[in-house]
């Protein structure tokens, strides 16, 4: 696989890395301020900008610019407005590779429209299809007893379903097929050379999408799955109530002697330190 | 309705400010460098991170939640965080959970249904805020270092030093570029609700546009970045485990950053403790 | 010592069949001070590269013959090694600092070529480079020169023999420039180390380089000692290069018969004053004073008490402009100078309606900004910004000519177009994206985009910065052309000969206050206030100035006249 990729050498996969990094960061700090269609933990996740890594990606090396793409939202949204949200970020992280490396895969001729735009459009599907399933699982794992809550079953089912198709509609079209289908080919055989690189053609393409790299997306997929699920709920392994259930007050009278013990030890060394380096 | 299209129109490109975001951002960053938690030791940091991350989820007790929750709120105040960033917790907070609650009712749900989204309000407030503590209280140096020495992969320490030192250029190219759509654009008037959509419509299209010339003049910044890591032998250290050892060398656990842990323990085992007396 | 040795280098770069170096034999000695002169795309960068391993370790096509540093073959040794014998500042150089703070970013390369002792290395570059004070500095609060500064910094941390910049001054004020300057002077004089600048700013060749390369065309003509090579004002003018201003008088007078045949071409200021002294005539010199014709036109700008903050990172909010008053009548031709920082891109961003005043008005027209949209003012000011390329917003140069006269319908702006293409000669790239084109080529594009909509009001953001001196003097003619196209127009710059030469008042900021406000004579005579702000008039200026305190020259002609009267 490697070795099949002649025209592309590590120093400008960073560059299509780096270049994918700032400039899809860059948009979704913006999309990060625009107020939201949000319905509790079902998002309307209207990806304003994704036809940035999907272009990218079909003009220049699909990995690159889809972890590209990952790192940036993760960075620049995420950490940067401190909206981090732990493990539960792995999920966007791995949908947003996967979609946008699926559709620079699909590309192999950048001139060819009707293969531009339904790359784009797949990318985007693959995306919001994932998110999708992952939410579904996780409001049932994060509040308990979600079947006995009256309504609520089947308000999340209607508008995880009805967010999903939107979105497609939505942003699949407006925001990642049009945008892709305009600037591909304004942008082809002029941003290369800017980047001292040769235009993708049928014949520097990467090849089909085999059956491997399917395995690897599914398999990325699941860790999604799992990461999401163990960042929300589950993970019964370590249930705190199951260890305070014979004597909590004991255990947790033994918790604040420990930590108060701890703390007259940290002071006193707090202190020595001080006093030493007041003598140098 | 159209008070909501007004609003989202004029957010967009009129009433919001590049240098208020750019300037916020880099507060956020490098403007609280002399908080208590800026200098701590970024390893501790995240290992408290993590458990104020995690544990939430798992435990239904109002009281210890409660305690959790004062708890980074004091964290939250002492890291000085930008305002931006707390106003973009609380509208997440409440869009999180707030909807949630009238949906419930809308499909017939009743006062059953309260109690538990309360919990789930305080276990997300809890769980973001422990996050804003830890990545826009630190400084994002030393955040990279630290994940670097969990174990996260280089890429991602370069790319978090790497984002917050191009930032600023790319804000100013983009307010730029913008501002050539601005002064030689011809945006339709803003009269009646249909010229309002328009008007929007015509926001989203520059924005769109916009990146044309973006992704360009960013390509050719891109190169000379990239070329210019080559020399310095970014590669070269990127697999290399005795450099990481150096850059990892920096970072020193003094006794303030396990006296905070131990505080910070203590708190949770007297909120515990009550949470079993009560 | 030779320390760099290029025997028969031909190069072009991958899916290219052009060469861009053609057969280049090269040696330069251990400790020269080498300026590399040309015209834009004859090679110059290119050759760079080579000497610092880029080329071909990572751009890689067709490269024959050989490169040897210190005995090393190029293409055979690492990167690794390489870097640590040529560091190397790029012209766009914010782009290759990558950290985010000041040390941090010096002692970056050291750090991952794995020494110890890195942090010691970064310091030590950045007292070497004059940035000793910032090292905890975060890079957003660097200005421009030392911006520049810290990536010659991180350059010289891997303590290389051999330093290569890009067009070290293109973007900075005099003052700044001449700092840069004397910090390679140090390197090469007090660390030995060899320098080697792209450079087209003459006076600064002549001043501070010992030797001097003309490449033209993918080969290299000649490299001579500094002396001999600014002298040969033919080749060099044929080739786009200008000397410096007093080689060219000197020239000049040699052909007209005034300058002695068989002495020395003057290069320096210092010379020159003394060689001139001699031949001027001494006579009667009346002084001419051209007095205005009382302004009677109209007001269209007017600042009133304005002030301006900038929120900054820590601390209290920057005051730039503080009740800064000001009136612009139409029909002026404006020139606003003063150091990077002092807020003249603050000025011209206040009249585009981008920024508004905290307190106090600006008027257009008679109509405060503060009630304008930025698309309202669209009709009244042009703004043409530093950097063309953010201008450039279609795909193709005729695509944005066109751009605001076809959204607001303008009568036949087809037909406009065209002539705007015409007249800027620009109607053989018209497909071309802006970007892709020539640094003179860019500038008459971006100008041409900012009159389009034929504003009352032009304002131009260092238009000449970053041009060799040729595309500066195509500029300055179009500019003359633009006089009587448009009304009122404001030029921030650097540049005093386009001061000197086109603006009829300047307006001189320094730290946010009008220092000084009037004519060239009144300006430039002002030493005090020369001093205070570090504007430095154009070089025959100071030539003349120093020959006799009463001589006022603001170009060439005038300054042949001097001399001319005698022999008529």
């Amino acid at each position: 696989m490697v070795k099949k990729q002649v025209g592309m050498n590590q120093s400008q996969k960073l560059m299509v890395f780096v270049l994918t990094m700032s400039l899809y960061g860059l948009a979704t700090l913006f999309t990060e301020l625009i107020p939201k269609f949000q319905v509790g933990i079902v998002e309307f996740s209207v990806e304003f900008f994704l036809f940035i890594p999907l272009i990218l990606a079909i003009l220049f090396d699909p990995l690159s610019a889809a972890l590209g793409a990952a790192f940036g939202e993760l960075i620049f949204s995420e950490i940067m407005l401190g909206q981090f949200g732990g493990l539960g970020e792995l999920e966007k992280f791995i949908t947003v590779t996967i979609g946008v490396y699926v559709a620079g895969r699909l590309v192999r001729n950048p001139l060819n429209k009707m293969m531009v735009g339904i790359a784009a459009f797949v990318g985007t599907g693959i995306q919001l299809l994932m998110g999708t399933v992952v939410d579904i699982l996780k409001v049932q794992f994060a509040i308990e007893d979600f079947e006995a809550v009256a309504g609520l079953p089947e308000s999340v089912y209607f508008t995880e379903g009805f967010a999903f198709f939107n979105d497609l509609l939505f942003s699949g079209i407006l925001f990642c097929l049009l945008p892709t289908l305009f600037l591909v080919p304004k942008l082809y055989g002029k941003i290369e050379p800017l980047m001292g690189m040769e235009p993708r053609t049928e014949k520097s393409a990467l090849s089909n999408i085999s059956w491997k790299t399917l395995l690897g997306c599914l398999v990325a997929f699941a860790i999604a799955i799992v990461s999401e699920m163990l960042a929300e709920s589950g993970m019964e392994l370590f249930s705190f109530e199951a260890a305070w259930a014979e004597s909590k007050g004991a255990m947790a009278i033994a918790m604040v002697v420990a930590a108060l013990i701890a703390l007259i030890v940290l002071m006193f060394f707090r202190k020595t330190t001080e006093i030493k380096e007041e003598v140098r | 309705m159209e008070k909501f299209m007004n609003k989202l129109s004029e957010s967009i490109l009129d009433k919001f400010s590049m240098d208020f975001l750019r300037n916020q951002v880099l507060k956020n960053a490098y403007g609280n460098d002399d908080t208590m938690i800026a200098k701590m030791d970024p390893r501790i940091l995240l290992v408290w991170y993590l458990y104020f991350a995690l544990v939430p989820w798992f435990s239904d007790d109002v009281v210890f939640l409660i305690g959790c929750f004062l708890l980074v709120a004091v964290t939250t105040i002492l890291a000085k965080v930008a305002g931006l960033v707390l106003c973009l917790f609380i509208l997440g907070v409440f869009s999180q959970t707030g909807y949630l609650f009238l949906v419930t009712f809308l499909f017939g749900g009743d006062g059953s249904s309260v109690f538990p989204l309360l919990v789930l309000t305080v276990k997300v407030a809890t769980v973001s805020l422990a996050s804003i503590t830890v990545f826009s209280g630190l400084d994002p140096d030393r955040l990279s270092n630290g994940l670097m020495w969990f174990g996260c992969p280089e890429r991602l320490s370069f790319s978090i030093a790497y984002a917050y030192r191009i930032l600023p250029m790319l804000m100013e190219e983009f307010q730029n570029v913008l501002l050539s759509f601005r002064l030689r654009g011809n945006p339709p008037k803003q009269t009646g609700v249909i010229s309002k959509i328009k008007y929007l419509a015509y926001q989203i299209q520059v924005l769109i546009h916009s990146f044309y010339p973006l992704m360009l003049n960013t390509a050719k910044r891109s190169r000379t970045t990239v070329e210019a890591l080559e020399i310095k032998g970014y590669r070269y250290a990127a697999n290399n485990k005795i450099i990481k050892k150096m850059k990892l060398a920096q970072l020193k656990v003094q006794v303030d950053d396990l006296l905070f842990l131990v505080l910070s323990f203590l708190w949770v085992s007297i909120v515990v403790l009550i949470s079993t007396l009560i | 010592m030779t320390q760099i040795k290029i025997e028969n280098l031909s190069y072009s770069y991958p899916g290219s069949k052009d060469k861009v170096l053609k057969q280049i034999h090269l040696e330069i000695e251990k400790g020269e001070f080498i300026a590399i002169v040309g015209n834009n795309g004859c090679g110059k960068s290119t050759l760079c590269k080579v000497l610092n391993g880029l080329i071909p370790h990572f751009i890689p096509g067709n490269f024959e013959g050989s490169a040897l540093i210190d005995g090393l073959d190029t293409k055979m040794v690492d990167v690794g090694i390489l870097s640590k014998a040529v560091g190397y500042v790029y012209q766009d150089f914010e782009n290759q600092i990558v950290r985010p703070t000041v040390l941090d970013d010096a002692s970056y390369a050291c750090l991952n070529y794995g020494m110890v002792d890195y942090l010691k290395k970064g310091r030590e570059a950045l007292s070497m480079c004059g940035l000793n004070d910032k090292e905890a500095d975060y890079v957003f609060q660097l200005s421009g020169g030392q911006l520049h500064l810290l990536a010659l910094a991180g350059a010289v941390a891997l303590g290389p023999d051999i330093l290569i910049l890009d067009e070290p001054i293109a973007q900075l004020d005099p003052a700044h420039a001449m700092i840069i300057y004397e910090v390679l002077k140090k390197l090469n004089q007090e660390y030995n180390k060899t320098i080697i600048v792209i450079e087209h700013h003459t006076e600064y060749i002549a001043e501070y380089c010992s030797h001097v390369i003309l490449m033209d065309a993918g080969k290299i003509k000649w490299k001579l000692p500094v002396k001999e090579a600014m002298v040969r004002v033919e080749e060099l003018k044929r080739s786009n290069i200008y000397p410096p201003q007093v080689t060219q008088a000197a020239f000049r007078l040699k052909e007209l018969g005034i300058y002695p045949w068989n002495k020395n071409l003057p290069i320096t200021a210092r010379e020159a004053v003394r060689s001139f002294c001699a031949l001027l005539p001494e006579k009667e010199r009346k002084k001419v004073f051209i007095t205005k014709e009382e302004q009677n036109s109209t007001e269209c700008i007017r600042f009133e008490q304005v002030e301006v903050t900038y929120r900054s990172v820590k601390g209290e909010a920057k005051t730039v402009f503080d009740k800064l008053n000001i009136k612009i009548h139409a029909g002026e031709h404006i020139a606003l100078i003063g150091t990077n920082g002092a807020g003249k891109s603050t000025f011209m961003k206040l009249l585009t309606g981008l920024i508004k005043p905290k307190s106090g008005a600006v008027y257009i027209q008679g109509r405060a900004t503060r009630k304008l949209k930025t698309e309202d003012l669209a009709r009244e000011i042009a703004y043409v910004y530093q950097n063309p390329e953010e201008m450039f917003i279609k795909d193709s140069i005729r695509n944005d000519i066109a751009y605001a006269m076809q959204v607001r319908n303008v009568e036949q702006w087809e037909r406009k177009t065209e002539e705007l293409l015409e007249k800027f000669h620009l109607t053989s790239l018209a497909e071309r994206d802006g970007r892709l084109l020539s640094g003179g080529q860019m500038r008459r594009a971006s100008l041409a985009i900012g009159i389009a909509l034929n504003p009352s009001i032009l304002l131009l953001d260092e238009p000449t910065a970053n041009l060799d001196i040729a595309t500066r003097k195509e500029i300055m003619r179009t500019l003359t052309e633009m006089k009587e196209v448009t009304d009122t127009v404001l030029i921030a710059t650097h540049d005093m000969q386009l001061v000197s030469e086109w603006a009829d008042r300047i307006i001189v900021l320094s730290n946010g206050k009008v220092v000084a406000d009037g004519s060239r004579e009144s300006i430039f005579s002002d030493e005090m206030l020369l001093k205070k702000t570090g504007i430095q008039p154009p070089e025959i200026y100071q030539v003349a100035k120093q020959m006799n305190q009463s001589l006022e020259c603001f170009n060439l002609e005038e300054f042949y006249d001097l001399f001319l009267e005698e022999v008529v």
